[in-house]
């Protein structure tokens, strides 16, 4: 047992279960649809801000973090309720509401949910159970100690009384709170390790409505936005006789959801801050009426922002005019790749070594745009009056969207309620909540609630995209194919994606890491991985060609480097640890027989850190009609202690596939600022037909501290991927998306590349 | 504005709407029926599945104007219980990341098997291609397909 | 609409006595190339031989037509219809089928419904939207102007029509809707009414198939 501070934030998080016994869960009983699916709950006592018992025994534990898909709504609560040592079929879980006073980091991102959240959440079980505990000891007067509690009920052996978690709620919430309680060893777990269903799964498989497209408020309003439509323009003027003609349609006008002199948040990214808004009485009709307003556009000045840095230390960020062309974008990455970047990391003599080295090897790699387009495209429902704000949908970063809020309007964070749906998909695009704010502003000028629609052309014209990135490899072999020398640089429009500390620098005596950047006025956003995405899928690429240039296998090769990294490390700053790193390898090559290849199919390696787990994937494919068949994937993961196998499995398997899809068919290119791809027919997701046949996933057992799950798979599956098609066809690919020809549509003229 | 009789889940809904209204909004917006989505418009992503008499129909392209005395059952009809086999598979399997595809996943699933109770692998690849999954579960949609085949 | 489908109606009343004519020679002509070794199917050159120039200029007007994706793209090469202006294949891979409209939960009608709804790239809209049927799949894809014309006229590989029915088929609401699908699809290079006019020539000058 390991004891835990039961205070987390600036307030005791007892404060709110003083504040009313049903308060938390009342703020919902207005949203209908919500309230439905979470009856009887006026009635039970908080706890803390994560738990009520109802006086009938029903536990409700509130998840704090937004649902996206990542499971934490049931992977969350099941902590909680570890502690608390309930039945976990006894247990009802709800979204809680944005509450910064209660709960710690309510953010979807950076697969950090569970990482940040482990300590708090298993200290308000704990905290419960221990007051659980005392209320039964003084009702019966027996010593606490002697106290058992088992799957919700609390029972003392020698006087053989018992009582269920419900009895005891009332007089448990009047226990004071303990500064410091005990949680349970790992071996105790009954919950945690163990699968648990989705506890959304009934609700979704029945058409629930869960997603913030499914709000509908009363008295609601529709709306829609016109933006421009290239990167680098801004509305002149518009005409919207013809819009405003049509029956349905109330009005048509602008806002200016980030004015000027507002000093932007980190989530506050957009292109097009001023927006032609059409409001009316249904979807469809807002929809026709988008394409009869004639606007024109103009391409704006230079100007710059203002942008708070976490630290609260603003910057002006310059937007520079420039109409954007995708060739010319890629001519600009390889002449900056040329230049003298950034120098990030060196170690040793990097350019001696090469100089000495028997063998030298050199290879670029580009990636595209990508638009995120999650399913559920950009919505928020907002009903904004002069003294409160209610916001409710799709939102990966409330805390911060809240504070965009407060700013826009002159309101405390008191007066402004977020409500967190479930979120159809976002993959970093709904960290970005502009969509919220253009909501909160049209709501607030109409004086009516209102839910704002993108369709699913905005969503994908609207900017926000993955960052195009490129990357140089150099490395260097000495006479017995050793590697001695080696060289990243990397770059991109308009973020580096470089990770200096990263494998295998700590594993080579010299090495060299550089970065450069190229500005541009198109937005980019955290996509799925953000950097690792390009670098884990591009450096396992490369270090396929040095293991095939050194003779050595590729498992065998990346295990020699690791072990040269946990036995004598170069450096002090690598991010990694090389034990588990070489751990995924290990067990990926035992689970995928490494070393017995199927016939018919070639196969591929990889493996990659990032986001503080460990993923290593081996993909099995063909090819057929000059595509390939990938007919399967191996996973081997190390997140530490995994909460929630079935969940952790369907984590890995998506992030797989999801890597593979993109790097095989997705990119988002523009011409003259005009985004190329505006809709699921030009913009290519990978479907079912194309998906891997199967995805095995193994995981490694620890008692490690558990990290995340959303981003770690999606790189390395890429790497395993591009070298497997590499042992299939013989041809190595350096240019994503493999199924559009890249290198004729846009580097013909780059003899270089 | 029209007036038009729609048979929606075994009910006969009266609705005000313009002609060229997609299903879909007739569903969403005036009837309330919220479990089927909105995704592309363009009959590209699958969210909106219904079935048209027990088709697989894309209700965003499919205007209302085109449905006449056509039955339409949308996934709050697929079953009374929630316990139609193919949901049943679904929450075995634990499919659902996000989850906002999968109403659809599971209309167009059910019309497979209604009209292929024993599908290939192959037949299940193809008859889901028009259904995208953004978290990628297709390894585990196909799998739920193949446990709802033999349970029906 | 109602006023050019009723002056076709006339046309066609004061047509069918020049076309059953040659309905004859044609029942003639095929019997005769029945018998002969050679595959191929040269149709009514004979008689209408000082027209053939003027059939040769129209199929290739038709030509430019039929190859144009408004019409190819449901005349592919294999058993999936191809999609958009550079006619890629269909992006959700539907099938053929049996009756070529599509199979389980892929029939074309499950998104092509019997009107489509406006938009850019919304799925054009038809009652009867299909492909030719997969005993009869009528390709136009990669077919040369001669391979074309005289699969055309071939009733073993043109769905069973006779020179009067194939002529009629200009009428086809599908045939049709390849300049009414909407949104910002190209339009085939002639309009609706001059490729009838030249379809028409070319059938009645002889439905004469060019030189390779």
């Amino acid at each position: 047992m390991a004891k835990v501070k039961t205070h987390f934030n600036r307030r005791s998080f007892l404060k709110l279960s003083a504040a009313g016994g049903a308060g938390l869960m009342l703020q919902f009983s207005w949203f209908s649809a919500l309230a439905k699916e979470n009856p009887n709950l006026e009635s039970a006592f908080d706890l803390n801000g994560y738990i009520k018992i109802a006086t009938d025994g029903t536990v409700t534990i509130a998840s704090p973090n937004p649902e996206i898909g990542q499971n934490v709504k049931t992977s969350m609560p099941m902590i909680v309720a570890e502690e608390l040592d309930v039945n976990w079929k006894n247990v009802k879980v709800v979204q809680a509401p944005l509450n910064t006073d209660i709960f710690t980091r309510q953010l979807a991102g950076g697969s950090n949910s569970i990482n940040q959240s482990w300590n708090a959440l298993r200290m308000a079980g704990a905290t419960a159970r221990y007051m659980l505990v005392e209320a039964a000891a003084k009702a019966w007067n027996v010593p606490s100690s002697s106290i058992k509690v088992d799957a919700g009920v609390i029972s003392h052996a020698a006087s053989g009384k018992s009582a269920g978690f419900g009895e005891m709620a009332e007089a448990a919430s009047k226990i004071e709170v303990p500064k410091e309680v005990d949680v349970k060893s790992i071996k105790d777990f009954k919950i945690i390790r163990n699968s648990q269903f989705n506890v959304d799964g009934p609700s979704i498989v029945t058409g629930k409505p869960l997603f913030g497209l499914d709000v509908y408020g009363d008295d609601m309003v529709y709306a829609s936005i016109v933006h421009p439509p290239a990167f680098g323009m801004e509305l002149k003027s518009f005409d919207a006789t013809e819009a405003l003609a049509m029956k349905g349609i109330y009005d048509v006008f602008t806002i200016d959801a980030y004015p000027e002199d507002f000093e932007r948040g980190y989530f506050d990214i957009t292109a097009f801050p001023k927006l032609i808004i059409i409001t009316g009485d249904s979807t469809w009709r807002i929809m026709k009426a988008k394409k009869l307003i004639n606007a024109e556009w103009m391409p704006f000045e230079e100007h710059t922002i203002k942008v708070k840095g976490f630290r609260g230390n603003a910057t002006d960020q310059k937007v520079p005019t420039k109409i954007e062309n995708t060739d010319k974008q890629y001519a600009s990455m390889i002449a900056l790749s040329k230049e003298n970047p950034r120098q990030a990391r060196k170690d040793g003599n990097p350019e001696k070594a090469f100089a000495n080295a028997a063998k030298v090897i050199e290879r670029e790699y580009t990636a595209p745009y990508l638009a995120h387009s999650p399913l559920e495209p950009l919505n928020f429902y907002a009903n904004v009056t002069d003294d409160k704000a209610e916001l409710i949908g799709p939102i990966q970063t409330p805390e911060y969207m809240e504070q965009s809020v407060a700013q826009r309007f002159g309101l405390s964070l008191e007066q402004i309620d977020i409500q967190m749906t479930r979120i159809g998909g976002g993959f970093g695009r709904k960290l970005f909540g502009h969509y919220l704010l253009e909501a909160a502003v049209i709501s607030k000028k109409i004086k009516k609630p209102v839910k704002l629609i993108y369709t699913r052309e905005d969503d994908m014209t609207f900017g926000a995209y993955r960052p195009m990135y490129h990357a140089y490899y150099r490395a260097g072999l000495d006479e017995n194919n050793n590697l001695i020398a080696f060289h990243v640089k990397a770059g991109g429009i308009p973020e580096s994606p470089l990770y200096a500390n990263r494998f295998p620098a700590g594993a080579v005596d010299n090495y060299l890491a550089e970065s450069w950047t190229i500005e541009s006025n198109i937005t980019t956003a955290a996509f799925r991985a953000p950097r690792s995405n390009f670098m884990g899928a591009v450096e396992q690429a490369f270090l396929d060609e040095v293991a095939e240039l050194a003779g050595k296998d590729p498992i065998d090769f990346r295990l020699e480097l690791f072990d040269r990294a946990i036995k004598n490390p170069v450096g002090e700053r690598n991010d990694y640890d090389a034990k588990r790193y070489a751990g995924v390898l290990k067990l990926i090559k035992e689970k995928s027989n490494w070393g017995t290849p199927k016939p018919g199919l070639s196969r591929g390696v990889a493996a990659y850190f990032c986001h503080n787990s460990y993923v290593a994937n081996v993909v099995d494919l063909r090819m057929e009609n000059d595509k390939p068949i990938i007919e399967k994937v191996y996973c081997a993961t190390d997140c530490g202690i995994v909460v929630n196998p079935i969940g952790a499995a369907n984590m890995i398997e998506g992030g797989s596939v999801d890597g593979i899809g993109h790097a095989l068919y997705s990119m988002l290119t523009v011409k003259d600022g005009v985004p190329q791809q505006k809709n699921y027919n030009d913009y290519h997701l990978i479907r079912n037909n194309d998906a891997p046949w199967d995805v095995e996933t193994y995981f490694v057992e620890s008692d490690v501290h558990p990290t995340g799950l959303g981003e770690p798979p999606f790189a390395p599956a890429i790497g395993a991927l591009t070298n497997a098609l590499y042992k299939e066809t013989g041809k190595r690919y350096y240019h994503q998306p493999f199924m559009v020809d890249i290198e004729s549509m846009f580097l013909k003229d780059e003899a270089a590349v | 504005m029209a007036l038009f009789t729609i048979h929606v889940n075994g009910e006969s809904k009266q609705v005000d709407v313009d002609a060229d209204t997609p299903i879909l909004w007739v569903l969403r917006d005036n009837l309330r029926l919220l479990g089927t989505k909105y995704g592309c418009g363009i009959a590209h992503c699958g969210v909106c599945t219904i079935h048209l008499d027990g088709d697989a129909v894309r209700s965003c392209a499919y205007p209302i104007s085109a449905v006449g005395d056509k039955k339409i059952v949308t996934i709050e009809g697929l079953s009374e219980e929630g316990d139609h086999p193919v949901q049943k598979a679904w929450l075995e399997h634990d499919v659902p990341q996000c989850g906002y595809c999968q109403a659809g996943q599971i209309m167009t699933a059910s019309s497979l098997l209604a009209q292929n109770p024993n599908p290939t692998d192959e037949e299940i690849r193809r008859a889901m291609n028009g259904n995208l999954c953004r978290c990628a579960t297709y390894t585990r949609i196909n799998r739920a397909i193949r446990t709802a085949a033999k349970d029906m | 609409m109602a006023n050019s489908h009723n002056s076709f109606k006339n046309y066609k009343h004061l047509a069918s006595y020049i076309i059953a004519l040659i309905l004859v020679v044609v029942f003639v002509i095929s019997c005769k190339s029945k018998n002969s070794a050679s595959t191929e199917y040269v149709v009514l050159s004979k008689i209408t031989k000082k027209d053939s120039l003027a059939s040769l200029a129209a199929f290739e007007k038709v030509y430019s037509v039929l190859m144009h994706p408004r019409c190819m793209n449901c005349h592919p090469n294999g058993d999936i219809p191809l999609q958009g202006d550079d006619s890629h294949i269909h992006n959700m891979l539907p099938q053929r089928g049996p009756d070529g409209m599509g199979i389980s939960t892929m029939k074309c009608a499950n998104c092509h419904a019997s009107t489509g709804v406006p938009g850019e790239s919304t799925p054009p809209g038809n009652p009867l939207w299909h492909l030719p049927p997969s005993d009869m799949k009528m390709v136009f894809q990669g077919r040369s102007p001669r391979e074309l014309a005289l699969q055309l006229v071939n009733p073993k590989l043109n769905g069973h029509k006779n020179l009067q029915e194939l002529r009629v088929h200009a009428e086809d609401t599908l045939v049709k809707n390849g300049w009414t699908m909407g949104g910002n699809r190209e339009l085939p290079p002639l309009t609706y009414n001059e490729f009838k006019d030249a379809w028409y020539e070319w059938i009645d000058n002889g439905a004469v198939a060019p030189a390779n």
